[in-house]
C-alpha cells in the first residue's frame, strides 16, 4: 500500500514535468515565432466567435447609449466636430499645395512619385487582451481585406501593425511590443535607427546610437520607410531623454509615442501602403544627406517603400505645421 | 451519472472565460480575478472532474490563444495549480471556508510567481504593484464563488 501511494506520488510528478516542458516548448516556439504561426491563426479562427460574442452586447450598448444622449449634447458634440473640421480643412489646403509642389519637384528630378494609399478605419473590439501581450483586436478581417504585415496608425501617430487576421477581425501588435521593431527616422538631424518595443506602453526604446548622436530631447521620431513595411513619414513619437553609459558600446534613448496606442476607440489601417517602384535614382530625401553612411545604400529601399498619401506625409514632414491637437 | 452536472461544469468554464475577456474601466481592469483558474479549482475540489493535468493545459491553451498571451503561459500556470491541488485535495476540502480561501490565495499568489517568470523571461519590464492584486480578489472571492456554485450543483441535482 505504501508504495502503490508512492507510486502514484512519482507518476503525478512524472506528469507535471510533462506538460511542464511541453508548455516551455510551446512558449518558446510562439517566442522563436516558427512553427507555431499556422497553429495560432487557426486557432484563432476557431475562437473569433468567442471573441466577437464578447463583443457583441457591448458594442451593442454603447451604440444604445449614443441614441439616448440628449439632443443638446448631440448637437454641441457636432458643433465641436465642424470646428474642428474646418480648421482641418483649412489646414490641409496648405498642404495639398506643398503636395503639388513636392510631386512637381519630384517629376523634374525624375524620381518617383509618392503613391497615394488607402485607409481603412476599424474599430477597436470591446474584448481586454492580456496587458502583458500588447495587442488590440480590430474590427476589420479578411472579408475587408486586411493582410498580415499592414500598418495601423491613428490620428497622433503608428499604431503597430497586423500580426493575424480572421475572417472578421484582425489582431494588431503593438509597437511597445519588446517583440516589435520599428525602422525609424530622428528628424531634423536624418539620423536612421531602429525603435524597439520597451514593454510598457507609453516608452520605445532606441538602442543602438552611436556616441556622438545628434539626438536631442524633444525632437520629432518618424517612420524611415526602411524595410519596406510602413510608408516613410509617419510619426511615431518624440524623444525622451538619451543616455551614454561610459563603457557603453551604443547610447540609448527613449522614446514617447505619440499614438494612442490602447485608448483609442478606432485606428486606421493603411491598405496599400507597400506599392512598390522600379526606380533608378536615389532621392535624397529632405534630411537624408546626414544620414549614417550604410543608410545611403538603403536609400533605394526607402523611396521603393514610401507610398504615402498626398496630404499626411507634407504634414508630417513640416516642422512648423500646426498640427490640431 | 457522469452526464449529472456536466451542463454546469460547462456554462461556468463560458462564464470564466467571457469574464476574462469582459472589457472593464481601466481602473478596474488590474483587479480582474483569475477566473478560469478559480472556476477550475471549484471543479477539481469539489467533484472530480477537471482533476487531471491536460485539462488544465487544454484550458490554459484556449486561454492564452483567447488572451494573445504566449502561446503556453497560462497553461503552465494552470497545469502547476491543478497539480498541487491534487496533491492536497484531501487536506483542502475538508478546512473551513476562511483557511480554504487562504489556500486559494497562496495558490493563485504562486501562479502569479511562475507568470512573473515567464515575463520575466522575455524582458516585458517588471509590472507594477497592481500585478499582486488578482489573488488578493481571488481569495476574497472564493467563498462566494464557492457557495454560488455548490448552489447551481445542487440545484442541477434535484432536476
Amino acid at each position: 500500500m505504501e508504495t502503490a501511494g508512492i507510486r502514484a506520488v512519482a507518476a503525478g510528478t512524472a506528469r507535471l514535468m510533462f506538460y511542464t516542458l511541453l508548455a516551455i516548448v510551446l512558449m518558446a516556439m510562439d517566442y522563436r515565432g516558427a512553427y507555431i504561426q499556422r497553429i495560432q491563426s487557426a486557432a484563432g479562427s476557431l475562437v473569433e466567435p468567442v471573441l466577437l460574442l464578447v463583443d457583441w452586447p457591448i458594442s451593442g450598448f454603447r451604440s444604445l447609449a449614443l441614441t439616448l444622449k440628449t439632443q443638446a449634447e448631440l448637437s454641441d458634440r457636432l458643433d465641436r466636430l465642424q470646428r474642428e473640421q474646418m480648421e482641418m480643412a483649412a489646414g490641409l489646403a496648405v498642404v495639398d499645395d506643398l503636395a503639388q509642389e513636392n510631386a512637381r519637384l519630384r517629376g523634374l528630378l525624375e524620381t518617383t512619385q509618392r503613391l497615394p494609399y488607402s485607409m481603412l478605419v476599424a474599430e477597436l473590439m470591446a474584448v481586454d487582451m492580456d496587458p502583458f501581450a500588447h495587442r488590440i483586436l480590430v474590427k476589420r478581417g479578411s472579408r475587408d481585406g486586411i493582410e498580415i504585415g499592414m500598418p495601423v496608425i491613428d490620428a497622433l501617430g503608428v499604431v503597430g501593425q497586423v500580426e493575424q487576421v480572421y475572417r472578421y477581425s484582425a489582431r494588431v501588435i503593438l509597437l511597445s511590443d519588446p517583440d516589435h521593431a520599428l525602422p525609424v527616422q530622428v528628424l531634423p538631424s536624418g539620423e536612421r535607427t531602429i525603435a524597439y518595443g520597451s514593454g510598457a506602453l507609453d516608452r520605445l526604446r532606441l538602442t543602438d546610437l552611436p556616441m556622438n548622436t545628434e539626438l536631442e530631447t524633444g525632437q520629432r521620431v518618424v517612420t524611415s520607410g526602411l524595410g519596406g513595411q510602413f510608408p516613410a513619414g509617419l510619426s511615431v513619437g518624440r524623444v525622451l531623454e538619451i543616455t551614454r553609459l561610459p563603457g557603453q558600446p551604443f547610447a540609448t534613448a527613449n522614446i514617447q509615442p505619440s499614438a494612442a496606442m490602447t485608448r483609442n476607440r478606432h485606428v486606421l489601417i493603411l491598405t496599400e501602403a507597400e506599392a512598390v517602384l522600379i526606380l533608378d535614382d536615389t532621392a535624397p530625401e529632405e534630411a537624408g544627406e546626414t544620414a549614417l553612411p550604410e543608410a545611403s545604400l538603403e536609400q533605394a529601399d526607402s523611396d521603393q517603400a514610401s507610398g504615402s498619401s498626398p496630404t499626411r506625409p507634407a504634414q508630417e514632414n513640416n516642422p512648423d505645421g500646426n498640427r490640431p491637437r | 451519472m457522469i452526464r449529472e452536472g456536466y451542463r454546469g461544469l460547462v456554462a461556468s468554464l463560458i462564464l470564466a472565460y467571457l469574464l476574462t475577456l469582459m472589457p472593464l474601466p481601466a481602473w478596474l481592469d488590474p483587479a480582474r480575478p483569475y477566473w478560469v483558474a478559480l472556476v477550475m479549482m471549484y471543479w477539481h475540489l469539489e467533484t472530480d472532474r477537471l482533476r487531471h493535468l491536460g485539462h488544465a493545459f487544454a484550458l490554459g491553451l484556449l486561454l492564452d490563444v483567447l488572451t494573445g498571451s504566449l502561446l503556453g503561459q497560462h497553461a503552465l500556470g494552470l497545469v502547476i495549480i491543478n497539480f498541487l491541488i491534487a496533491r492536497f485535495r484531501s487536506r483542502i476540502r475538508f478546512f473551513p471556508a476562511w483557511q480554504q480561501a487562504l489556500v486559494i490565495g497562496a495558490l493563485l499568489f504562486n501562479d502569479r510567481i511562475v507568470q512573473l517568470w515567464v515575463i520575466g523571461l522575455l524582458d516585458r519590464g517588471w509590472p507594477s504593484w497592481s500585478w499582486w492584486l488578482p489573488p488578493l480578489i481571488g481569495m476574497l472571492l472564493w467563498p462566494w464563488l464557492f457557495l454560488v456554485l455548490d448552489m447551481m450543483r445542487q440545484h442541477q441535482r434535484k432536476q
